[in-house]
This record gives C-alpha cells, structure tokens and sequence, in this order.
C-alpha cells in the first residue's frame, strides 16, 4: 500500500510538470506581442523603442527554456508574475481569491454528496416505485440544466420572491447555499445515479443473498452489505466531478459576484491578460491534480484488494 | 415419535419473471427430522434449489414465487409467513450454505465481520461479544489461525477457508435446520472430502438436521441419512439411503446410478449416460415427465401422473412399472 500510494505521488508531480508545460505553452503561442499592449497601456501611441524597452523589461526575447526556466522557479516561490492589465503582482490577488473558489467546491461537493445519497438510496430502497421515479426524473433534469439557469432559477425564486437568501455576494453562510445548489446539483445529478446503480448491482450479486439467508433485511442489506461496495466507484467519481466542478465555478463565480479565482480567470481571458490566464490554469489543474490523488488513495482505502498491496500485513 | 423438524406436503412452486411462468417444484412432499439428514439429488434445473430456497424467500431479486402447499418447520408453517417473521428464522432457526463461497461472501466486509453480524442479530449480543464468538466459531469449523483471519477479507483466503467461513456464518446462531445448496461443487476434491467431514461433526456437535442439495453420489452415500431423487420438479423416489443408492426403483434413480463411473471400468469406457434430454421447464404435464426417455415405458405414461407410492419393502417410487399398478385401473383414473 505504501509502494502504491509512493507511485501515486511520483505520476502527481509528472503530471504537475507537464501541466507546467501546457501552461507556459499555451500562453507563449497565444497570438499578438504583449510589450505592445503593456506599452499602449502606459503611453497611447507607445513608439517602437518604448516596446523594446518593455520587451527587455518582460524578459520577452530571452529562449523559451529560459522563459519557462524563469516562470517556474517564481512560480515554486509563489510568484506567479504581474497582471498585464493592472501591473499587480498575480500572487497576493490569487491568495485571497483561493479561499472564495475553495468555499464554493467544497461546499458544492458537500452538496452534491449529501443530495446524491438521499436522492441513490430513496432510489434503490424502493425500486420501481414513485420515489425511484421522481429520483431518476431529478438526476436528469439535474444532468441536463446548464448551471447559469438553474442559478438564475434559484436566485429568482428563493431571492427574489421568497427573499430567503442574498442574490449575490458573499456575506456569511446564507449568501452560499445558492451558489452551492448551483454548482452541486450537476455532480450530484451524476453521482446519485452512481449510488442507485452501484447499489442495484450490488443486490444483485450472491452475496446479497448471503445477507437475506443471515435474516438480514434489504435496508441493512443495503447499508451494510451494498454501500461498502460501491465506496471505491463512488470515490472515483466524486474526484472526477469535483474536478470538474472548478469549471462550472467559472460561470457560477460571477453569476452571484464571488471574487473568486475562477472570476479572475474569466477576467483574464476576456482582457487577453495571459499571465493571469496562465497562473490560474496553473491553480486548476494543480487542484484537478491533487484532487484525483486524494480520490485514488480513497480508493485504496476502500477497496481491500488494494489495501493489501505492496504492503503485506499493513 | 414427534413430528418432524422439517415437513412438506404437496409443496408446488411457481415462478413468475417478466417473461414467463414455469413450476419448477410441481406437488412435493418430504420430511427431515432432527438431527438427520436428507440428501435431495437431480441434475441441473431439476428444481432442487428452487424448492429450498423459494420457501423461506430467498430468491434472486425480481424473479416472484407462489408458493402452493405447505412446509411445516417446527410447528410454524413457512408457506405464506410475513416476511419480518421469515427473517428471524432465516439465519437464526435455519442456516444456509451456498455452493460458491467467493461470490457467497461480501468482498468488501472481514471475515470476522460477516461471521459477527449473525449473532448481533440473532442472539442479541454487542459487537465485541459477537466478535468473540466469531472466533469460536473459526476454532469451531476448525480454521487454522483464526486471530488472524478474523481480519481477513474472501479474497486472502482459499477455496476451502471460504467455505468454512460461510459454514461458521451458517451456524452462528446454531440452527436447527441446515440447508447445504451443492457446498462442495465449487471446491477441489481434496478439499470437498474435509467440508463433508466438519459438517458431519458439526452435525453431532449441534444436533442439526441437514438438508443437502447435490448431484454427486458419493457425498450422499457419505454423509446422507434419507435421499429424494428429483426429476423435473418432482420427488421420482424417496428412501432411505441404502435402499435409494443400492435397491434404486425409479428407473431414472437406476439409470443415474448405473451411470456412476466404477473401479472395473477399463480406461477408455465411455460414460454410461442416459438417453435423451430433460423437459425444458414449463407448465406441469400430466403425465410422468421421465416416460420420454424411460425404458421401461408404456403407453399410459404420458397420460396419467405416477403418484411417489410407498412400497412394503424398499423405497417409495413415482412409476407406474415398477409400482406394478394394472393397467385396468389407470385407465379408468
């Protein structure tokens, strides 16, 4: 198990520097010189030295490999360069935006686990019946709504005409619990399908059986014998949603006005401020990346055919 | 004498999936009493598991099953008892075995776990009193090193293991009635030899009647007391098992019998076999379902059902040859 997780780790950090690479390269073949836009930006009808003069100031005419070279090490340090657009160091801004993004998945994830389980065991509890129904009718519903109209949704009725949460902004817990049902309700539409199939499955199999001839009835079956069962599919795929929640963070950040790092990005990219972009990719796919890891040694705790690997008697 | 532990009269059961309806147990009577064990022998689809496993509701999930009849176990009539009730006696009065240990067994639970979770149930006890008795219960199947394998999960264990395990986790709540679907047939033939062995012993131990579904003739001649011979969801010929395995008299005993491979055989012999087919299950027939590949039948056969007839000596036999009816008779039937 230790080997394992130990293997884990090194194909994390592989991956974080390729995700370096991609980073750096996207922004490098991104078209249009930035010296000019930085140099317009100071002086209108910047001249041609003046660009120059910002060229040599960026390091822009340096090799690649040095360009990367530098970025990376300010980058491990935590400095991840300056905005083009407001010449702020991109560093402190992230650091106070992170918790806002960090807040809103973790609290979506919460979400989308509690919404999933209820909404998956109401399902395999009573199959075929109206509660199984009305949970399959949810999950697609849930599936198929894009979330900036189910947050315009959510804003306008528990908002604005029952006035029991803040439209926007971030004031204490109330002002969160829209942007969480906004951003949860994909993942959770996703992963209680996981729940009710998984937990059917695992009904179906012998030792399902085994737990009725023990006297056992089919709630403490489900609970005691199904759910250990479905854990590691389910860990796998809450690591993948929660992943891709930080997407969906993107437009749900600046629906309810959360200065967040998805915001930022959004902002970045609308004003062509690659550093911005390029740092905050950087943030995502760092989370993506530490995301999935933590799912992967989730599952390995859950599943005793891993547990037991290379590392006998752990 | 007392009743019997385990009885059934004209016991039928229909099952009904989405697709169709069939009655794998047409109009079956039998009796185990305690302490004793019946052997129910047939080939695949012959009904034998069906006809355990349907009454006391353990069937695959969406397959539905009426039950006709009765079966009478210890004075409490199982056809047709609430489900909350079949609960408490199923794993606490009766206790079953089922013939893969690996898929029988939940992958995701230790073995101490699934053992301790039936006398939390049953008996009532704490979990750290049920973990205690799950290790008398290793020591008791005869487990070697059961500290350990308390913590261990199916698939650390071997074939054999499994099966102790699942025969621990059938006797936890130490039943009365055992009910053993083909243990041994999943399992190599060296290990199959120490099963019959420990539930011979736990048999005496306990004071456990058993009722053991298997197809192979050696594990009846050793561990059976009373054989039935199904064929087509019908008891052919009930004895005891002396009279069955030595003095069959269905002539589908007598030919499964005769199909046993011997010591004399030269190498090389091909398999006595019998001929033809078993019917594809379906609606019940009215006459005897072996007479097709019967060599002794004749022409009322097909017409009119053999009823299972008590004989004065030997065992009792569904055919209307051997039981010697007139023919004159029949016909009027």
């Amino acid at each position: 198990m230790g080997t394992l997780i130990a293997i884990r780790l090194r194909n994390a950090a592989a991956l974080l520097v390729l995700a370096t690479l991609l980073c750096f390269t996207l922004v490098v073949s991104a078209p249009g010189n930035v010296a000019v836009l930085i140099a317009e930006l100071r002086t209108p009808k910047a001249t041609f030295e003046q660009v120059r003069a910002v060229e040599t100031e960026l390091g822009l005419n340096d090799p690649l490999v040095v360009r990367y070279g530098n970025w990376l090490g300010g980058a491990l340090q935590g400095d991840l360069g300056v905005s083009y657009k407001t010449g702020d160091h991109i560093g402190p801004t992230l650091g106070s935006r992170l918790p806002v993004t960090f807040t809103l998945v973790a609290g979506g994830a919460c979400f989308a686990m509690l919404l999933s389980f209820a909404l998956g065991f109401v399902g395999a509890l009573w199959p075929g019946r109206f509660g199984d129904a009305f949970t399959r009718i949810t999950a697609l519903l849930g599936a198929s709504m894009p979330s900036f109209f189910v947050g315009a949704l959510l804003i306008y009725f528990f908002a604005v005409k029952l006035r029991l949460f803040p439209t926007f902004g971030s004031a204490g817990f109330s002002s969160w619990i829209l942007p969480w049902i906004t951003i949860g309700l994909l993942p959770a539409a996703v992963l209680s399908r996981v729940v009710r199939v998984g937990l059917e499955e695992a009904m179906a199999m012998p030792f399902a059986l085994t737990a009725a001839a023990k006297g056992l009835s089919r709630r403490a079956s489900l609970f005691r014998h199904a759910l250990p069962n479905i854990a590691p599919t389910y860990i796998n795929a809450l690591g993948a949603q929660s992943g891709l929640m930080v997407v969906g963070a993107v437009v749900v950040e600046p629906l309810f006005a959360l200065k967040g790092v998805s915001d930022f990005f959004l902002q970045g990219v609308l004003f062509r401020d690659f550093m911005v972009v390029q740092a905050c990719l950087l943030i995502f796919l760092t989370f993506f990346i530490i995301v999935n890891l933590i799912a992967d040694i989730g599952i390995m705790f859950t599943d005793p055919k891993l547990r037991r690997q290379g590392g006998a008697g752990t | 004498m007392t009743a019997p532990l385990l009885q059934a009269r004209n016991l039928s059961v229909d099952l009904f999936t989405v697709r169709s309806a069939l009655r794998p147990v047409d109009d079956v009577s039998y009796s185990v009493g305690q302490g004793e064990t019946l052997a129910i022998v047939g080939e695949s689809g012959s009904g034998k598991t069906v006809l355990n496993f349907a009454p006391i509701g353990l069937m695959p999930t969406g397959v539905v099953t009426d039950l006709h009849g009765s079966l009478r176990f210890e004075d409490i009539e199982l056809v047709g008892l609430p489900a909350a009730r079949m609960r408490r006696i199923r794993g606490g009065r009766i206790g079953t075995i089922f013939q893969d240990p690996m898929s029988a067994l939940n992958p995701a639970l230790r073995i101490g776990r699934q053992i301790a979770e039936v006398a939390e149930l049953h008996l009532g006890m704490t979990s750290v009193q049920a973990e205690a008795r799950a290790l008398d219960l290793l020591k008791l199947v005869r487990m070697s090193d059961p500290e350990s394998r308390l913590r261990q999960y199916p698939h650390e264990l071997s074939g054999g293991l499994r099966q102790r395990a699942m025969i621990a986790i059938a006797v936890a709540a130490e039943p009365k009635l055992l009910i053993a679907d083909e243990p041994t047939t999943a399992l190599d033939v060296t290990v199959q030899a120490q099963i019959i062995a420990l539930l011979k012993d736990l048999q005496k131990r306990l004071d456990t009647a058993i009722v053991l579904i298997t197809h192979d003739m050696g594990v009846v001649a050793s561990i059976a007391s009373k054989v039935a011979v199904m064929y087509a969801g019908r008891i052919v010929e009930y004895g005891s098992v002396d009279q069955v395995l030595l003095e069959p008299r269905h002539p589908y005993s007598t030919g499964l019998i005769a199909a046993l491979p011997r010591p004399e055989d030269k190498a090389g012999t091909l398999f006595r076999g019998l001929p033809g087919a078993p019917p594809i299950m379906g609606a019940p027939q009215p006459g005897c379902p072996f007479a097709p590949r019967c060599p002794l039948v004749v022409d009322y056969c097909t017409d009119v059902r053999p009823p299972l007839a008590p004989a004065p000596t030997g065992s009792a036999a569904a055919c209307h040859v051997v039981n010697d009816v007139p023919h004159r008779e029949m016909a009027h039937a």
